[in-house]
């Protein structure tokens, strides 16, 4: 069987797919942005803004920008709003937006800036469809360096030499931002696990593990002593901050028989102490 | 023509391979992937559970099926048969979103992984690759990122604490060696002069990049087990600390997806070391002398035995190290791994443009230049000025040493350095039967 | 240009209708058998904690992490061109880029000196 060569019929196809494919992303980009400002939770606008996001970088790539779409996706998407949502997470997962204005005259600004901005840009797409000629098509664009990347690459180590330096140094200023919020002096130095095992062994008179919460008891939780072999019971078995939270659970008298009985050889039937039998109990 | 630019030429051809397929073909070839993965993912599972068992002198699942194998097959359809169970704190909507969200990125990953040659499918010569394009592994990276909002947003939708810690710290731990594996991948792109799978599969067919470039392969090696939430590092499912991580609070299908993607998310990252590290589905040497091993259909056996070797070693590390603690683990991540893996792309972009350029004086100036600064900066780092600073500060700010168990209204844990208070107890033993004590310990 | 893309969004289809698939198939096979216990968050069999209004229980270094995870993705986004492209731009480029990582270096030094790496 031999391979046949194929046509190139698939790109009409793709070409005639632009104009639906358009249709689609920008249906869910500006759905993403609604969603954004009406939904009540934090993490639920995070995430239409990832939707909107991701149907633009699906837009660059359609346009013939694969980097810029891969780009938007990794550093939009992946980074930016994931910083975003970790914020949530540290603010309060429940925390809903307080709906006191504190700035004066906020309302005024934000209405006078979305018309300016309204205003920019239905000039700038007017002028777009009338007098400015398309200087060369991005297939070009793309084909002079021989690709997407490589041509991105010279013009940015050459033409905007300058402009990719200066992001350095604006990753400086948010780091720098980043660490001036975040900095925290500790509360003492920080000990390491050695310290703690030596310390442990001066102080405890019993630097084993702490018996487990729930042994041979009723219940497994957490709150419950465990009973020793003996019966008695082992309060060190609950940890200490429920303790002091007054949280301890009670424990049975019926269980504390029970496991007494038990561990003296007895079987424990209805409150009743019975011997087992000799082969049974071996 | 210099040999890169030769080199480039070749990648553009290798590329013109790809979106010429007839829409019935590439529907063939993606059903195709999606049921190789998901036969891989349960043979994985089986493999796993087998070797482990076998590392821990225990037989494992052999009931099911021959040797098994069908195990994790019924498994799967348990869980289907499951109560599905909604927490009454759960966000319902993006609880039921979380499972898909790490699901569809993890089969997404599979469109640009490199099976084989050129093959003839039902008469029509096709790579054995679903894509490619010439922003491959941007594309990997990009859904990489995307997966972990599935395990960050699990964890916030259940409402519940363990799945929030969990979902929280897998996703930190995720982009911190994220980008140890980015900075990896460098190097193979300075060699290979492209971000295409295929092409990269092209440029090792003298010799493989694990070979050339071994700190990369080793680092992303390292970063690759860390990216996958695996043993060591498999901190988001500390059983002794959080339970089950992000996915407590999840049953069924639900449950099942997180794993499926899981283990995908696992094989994905064993195929694009093969890819990339290991030559793809290229013969190893001694196969390579036959002339027919890089033809036809073969090169898959090739493909899958390399990437089954990652994964060996995957369940090979779960059954012989302990976990890492989570400080340990960022303190590797970005105290180790990142720093070295920049200073290796820095003496690589040297070197590969003393092969290119063929001038020693400048070039040699620069590496010299660098291997200075990175001496300097070693030195600065490992001096301990600072602590005598931090000691008088503690000094001068003693903290309360007693414990207060609800300090500012709410329950908190001890803070570092405050003790707890022995308390003299009343006697906790009641008479009665168990319901009857919980209830008088609740009403009281 | 642009079909090679096509694939994806199918294999992106395919596993989307399976996952949509997967996560209601077992709200039609499951039994149901209500049961208030069941519904409560896990915590290892205690009453549940109650989530802090207003948070404040998580440590400040995952917003860290995740502000020098976006520094370091632009490095990387940076130098992935630069990477595929290297042997057409030859020293100056190469100049340039050791400048930006020796640039975006000093500020992970600053950051590890003062602590901002430590987790505890």
């Amino acid at each position: 069987m031999t391979p046949t060569p194929i046509s190139a019929a698939p790109e009409a196809a793709v070409a005639m797919g632009g104009p639906f494919l358009f249709w689609v992303c920008a249906i869910i980009a500006v759905a993403g942005a609604v969603g954004m400002l009406v939904s009540r939770k934090a993490v639920h606008s995070a995430l239409f803004v990832v939707m909107t996001m991701i149907s633009i970088a699906v837009l660059y790539i359609s346009l013939n920008a694969p980097f810029l779409g891969m780009v938007q996706v990794i550093v939009y998407t992946g980074a930016i709003m994931m910083l975003f949502v970790f914020v949530m997470m540290i603010v309060g997962v429940d925390a809903s937006d307080s709906l006191v204005e504190t700035l004066k005259g906020q309302r005024w600004l934000a209405l006078g800036t979305a018309f300016a901005f309204a205003a920019l840009l239905i000039i700038a797409i007017s002028n777009g469809f009338g007098s400015i000629a398309p200087t060369g098509s991005i297939e070009a664009a793309n084909a002079q360096y021989g690709g997407n990347v490589q041509g991105l690459a010279h013009l940015i180590f050459t033409r905007y030499v300058v402009a990719f330096e200066v992001t350095s140094a604006l990753l400086i200023v948010a780091a720098l931002g980043a660490m001036m919020l975040t900095f925290r002096e500790r509360f003492a130095p920080k000990v390491s696990q050695e310290e703690m095992s030596i310390e442990r062994f001066k102080r405890d008179k019993h630097p084993g593990n702490l018996p487990g919460a729930g042994t041979y008891a009723r219940h497994n939780a957490v709150d419950t002593p465990a009973l020793l072999p003996d019966g008695s019971v082992a309060h060190e078995s609950v940890p200490n901050a429920l303790i002091d939270r007054g949280s301890e659970r009670a424990v049975n008298r019926a269980d504390v028989d029970e496991v007494r009985t038990i561990s003296e050889g007895f079987d424990y039937v209805d409150g009743d102490s019975v011997q087992l039998d000799e082969e049974e109990g071996q | 023509m210099n040999p890169v630019e030769q080199s480039m030429i070749e990648n553009e051809q290798t590329l013109t391979l790809f979106g010429h397929d007839p829409v019935w073909l590439s529907i063939i070839k993606v059903v195709g992937v999606f049921a190789l993965l998901v036969i891989l993912v349960l043979f994985t599972i089986w493999l796993e559970r087998r070797v482990v068992s076998w590392m821990q002198q225990r037989i494992g699942p052999n009931r099911v099926g021959p040797q098994g194998l069908l195990q994790s097959l019924m498994d799967g359809f348990k869980l289907a048969f499951k109560e599905e169970i909604f927490p009454t704190a759960a966000d319902k909507m993006v609880y039921i979103l979380a499972p898909i969200l790490s699901c569809v990125p993890a089969y997404m990953a599979w469109a640009v992984i490199p099976l084989g040659p050129e093959v003839s499918m039902f008469g029509v010569s096709t790579p054995l690759q679903v894509t490619d394009f010439p922003v491959a592994l941007l594309y990997m990276f990009a859904i990489a990122s995307m997966g972990i909002y599935g395990i960050v947003l699990a964890g916030w939708a259940s409402g519940s604490t363990y799945p929030l810690l969990g979902g929280l710290r897998s996703s930190a731990q995720m982009i911190s060696y994220e980008i140890a594996m980015g900075l990896s991948f460098v190097g193979v792109f300075l060699f290979a002069g492209t971000m295409s799978t295929s092409g990269i599969v092209n440029g090792q067919i003298d010799l493989w990049f694990g070979l050339m470039l071994i700190p990369s392969f080793v680092i992303y090696t390292i970063a690759m087990v860390g990216e996958t939430n695996r043993a060591p590092f498999d901190l988001p499912e500390a059983e002794s600390e959080l339970v089950g991580g992000f996915h407590t609070e999840y049953s069924t299908m639900k449950f099942a997806l997180f794993f499926l993607a899981e283990y995908i998310n696992m094989l994905t990252v064993s195929a694009i070391a093969t890819t990339l590290f290991l030559g793809g589905w290229r013969a190893p040497w001694p196969i390579s002398l036959w002339d027919g091993a890089n033809e036809g259909w073969f090169p898959i056996i090739w493909f899958l035995a390399k990437m089954f070797i990652f994964v060996f070693i995957f369940i090979w590390l779960r059954g012989t190290l302990p976990r890492y603690r989570y400080d340990q683990f960022m303190r590797f991540g970005w105290k180790v791994l990142i720093p070295a893996s920049i200073a290796w792309i820095l003496i690589l972009a040297v070197i590969r443009t003393l092969d290119v350029e063929g001038t020693w004086s400048h070039t040699a100036l620069i590496a010299i230049g660098c291997g200075v600064i990175f001496m300097l900066i070693l030195f600065f780092v490992r001096s301990r000025v600072g602590k005598k600073e931090r000691k008088k500060f503690v000094d001068e700010h003693p903290i309360e040493r007693d414990y207060k168990p609800f300090a500012g209204g709410h329950p908190v844990p001890p803070l570092p350095g405050q003790h707890h208070v022995p308390v003299t107890r009343k006697s906790n033993v009641i008479e009665g039967t168990t319901e009857e004590v919980n209830e008088e310990v609740r009403g009281g | 240009m642009g079909a090679e893309y096509i694939p994806v969004l199918l294999l992106g289809a395919l596993a989307f209708a399976f996952a949509v698939f997967s996560v209601t198939l077992a709200t039609l096979t499951g039994p149901k058998r209500y049961n208030r216990a069941k519904r409560d968050a896990y915590e290892c069999g205690i009453d549940p904690t109650p989530q802090p209004m207003g948070g404040g229980h998580f440590s400040i270094k995952y917003y860290l992490t995740a502000m020098l995870f976006i520094i370091f993705d632009i490095e990387i986004v940076f130098l992935y061109p630069w990477a595929v492209s290297f042997g057409l731009m030859g020293v100056f480029a190469l100049v340039e880029v050791i400048l930006f990582i020796v640039t975006v270096f000093c500020v992970y030094l600053f950051v590890w000196r003062r602590g901002g790496l430590e987790w505890d």
